[in-house]
């Protein structure tokens, strides 16, 4: 007891050396903190910090989603009015070919009806021509001979002999206005 | 940082490191080769000897930082 | 309580009106209870000391709320703290595996100091070196173990004495720089500095608290008031500065700390 007192004291004048009891002291201090705070309290705050990590992040993302099914709505929205743009866009072209295709067609028939009636025109005036052509034509000849039996004065004795004479006639008729 | 993984914290690491390793590498250097130099001025009797072990020390441990955080 | 002492003790001396500066007697302390010779005043805040901390954390982390009332906001100013600046910038993505042992270190050896600042107790516990080397014997032990286990006990040693990117010559000289700065002068400084700031701190109060006492209150003259009032503002003064190395002391050890561990999980260069 008494060299321990006179080795503290020996040793209480150098500050640069520790004293036993206050390194077992500091040990013990040490341990005990170590445990409660490092071992037993720190777990414990660490996990109530990533809790609330999770908290913050979990409401950012509930808040997240929520903007995303709102921006999903209204592009479904977008994509069905771009889609009703489209039809009426579809149906009045529809619309216009079919009222095109339609004139067209009217078009087509007033033309073939134009056709038809000029050509059934032309046949008649064809046919009409014809038939005062051979009425002319024997008109004339029955003129022609009354003409020329006043001019001779007498009848032609025979029949035969005043068709030639006709014909002749109308031959040269004819030939005439070919030249002419 | 010659292994190429790049962390945002390794700057402040590096300059701290080499803060707080400066003095421990003088210190270092002083006490060994001024005690080397010590020792032969005692064996020889040439005083210079500690002072120019003191002075390589430093130099030593000047040159050691310089190559490990200098960049 | 020091400057009474120390006051009893430079009045005790051999002249009465001679003023006597504090030396290493403020350091020296008789066992409380007569008898039990282990249990002086530092022993006794020591033991204090690690009962407040240990109340405050539980206080502040025992029931934790997800939204923090009270002395928990207190504790995780802390908490984040010494994650933001001593674990992340050495540790990076291990730094919340070694938050326990940094948070008990930080704050063990903040309120040991705080102790130096404290009305009538008045002493840092961290000035009495025992205290400073059990805790950086245990970052050391743990730093070699952490080096080893992670680098391989001759990796460990290879990457610390053998830096990378040297001409081979140079590390006979440096080798053994290295070797001695890493195992030898850093546990000792990271001991001795908070060791050496507390108790020059504590000097310097007890210097200036004395000034003011002997020359305002002890021997009034009217020469002497001048400096007495220079004292005592010094001693204000000096209390405030001292808080602020207080606090900045426990930051660098739980810092260097951090750096130890961090530089033995994985070698830096």
């Amino acid at each position: 007891m008494n060299t321990a007192a006179t080795l503290l004291a020996a040793e209480g004048n150098n500050p640069l050396i520790p004293h036993a009891y206050e390194l077992v002291v500091g040990i013990f201090s040490f341990a005990v903190v170590l445990i409660v705070v490092g071992r037993i309290l720190t777990p414990r705050i660490q996990k109530t910090l990533a809790d609330r990590t999770d908290a913050i992040e979990g409401g950012i993302k509930k808040a997240e989603d929520a903007q995303a099914e709102a921006q999903s709505v209204l592009n479904q929205y977008r994509d069905k009015l771009q889609e009703a743009r489209q039809e009426a866009a579809r149906l009045r072209d529809e619309a216009r070919e079919q009222g095109a295709q339609i004139k067209a067609e009217f078009q087509e028939e007033a033309k073939a009806e134009a056709q038809r009636i000029i050509a059934a025109a032309h046949a008649q005036i064809e046919a009409d021509k014809q038939q005062a052509l051979t009425q002319l034509r024997a008109e004339i000849g029955r003129l022609s001979t009354d003409l020329a039996g006043r001019i001779v004065g007498e009848s032609l004795e025979d029949e035969a002999r005043q068709r030639r004479i006709v014909d002749r006639f109308l031959a040269e008729l004819e030939n005439d206005a070919a030249v002419r | 940082m010659s292994d190429g993984k790049l962390r945002p914290e390794d700057d402040g690491r590096d300059f701290a490191s080499a803060a707080w390793s400066i003095p421990s590498y003088l210190l270092a250097g002083m006490i060994l080769y001024g005690g080397a130099g010590m020792l032969l001025s005692r064996w020889t009797g040439v005083v210079a000897f500690t002072p120019i072990g003191l002075i390589l020390g430093v130099a030593l441990a000047v040159y050691l930082v310089y190559r490990k955080y200098g960049s | 309580m020091n400057t009474l002492t120390v006051l009893a003790s430079g009045a005790s001396g051999a002249s009465e009106d001679v003023f006597t500066p504090p030396g290493l007697e403020l350091f020296d302390y008789p066992p409380l209870i007569a008898g039990v010779s282990w249990f002086t005043k530092p022993v006794l805040l020591a033991l204090l000391s690690t009962l407040i901390v240990v109340i405050f954390c539980w206080s502040a982390f025992a029931k934790p709320k997800l939204v923090p009332r009270g002395v928990q906001n207190v504790g995780e100013m802390g908490y984040m703290f010494v994650r933001d600046q001593v674990a992340r910038p050495f540790l990076g993505k291990d730094a919340d595996r070694w938050m326990g042992l940094l948070l008990s270190i930080f704050f063990m050896v903040w309120i040991w100091n705080l102790m130096g600042v404290i009305p009538i107790i008045q002493f840092p516990v961290a000035s009495h070196i025992a205290f400073p080397i059990v805790l950086a014997i245990s970052i050391y032990v743990l730093k070699i173990y952490l080096g080893i286990k992670h680098q391989g006990p001759i990796g460990y040693f290879k990457n610390m004495m053998f830096p990378p990117g040297l001409p081979k010559p140079i590390y006979v000289l440096l080798a053994p720089i290295e070797f001695l700065s890493n195992l030898i002068i850093a546990p000792f400084t990271h001991a001795v500095r908070l060791f050496a700031n507390m108790f020059a701190g504590h000097i310097i109060l007890a210097f200036f608290s004395l000034v003011g006492f002997w020359f305002v209150f002890e021997h009034l003259t009217p020469l002497g008031v001048g400096l007495g009032v220079v004292g005592v503002v010094m001693t204000i003064a000096m209390t405030a500065f001292e808080m602020f190395i207080q606090f900045l002391q426990a930051f660098l050890f739980a810092m260097l700390a951090a750096m130890y561990i961090g530089n033995s999980l994985h070698a830096d260069h």
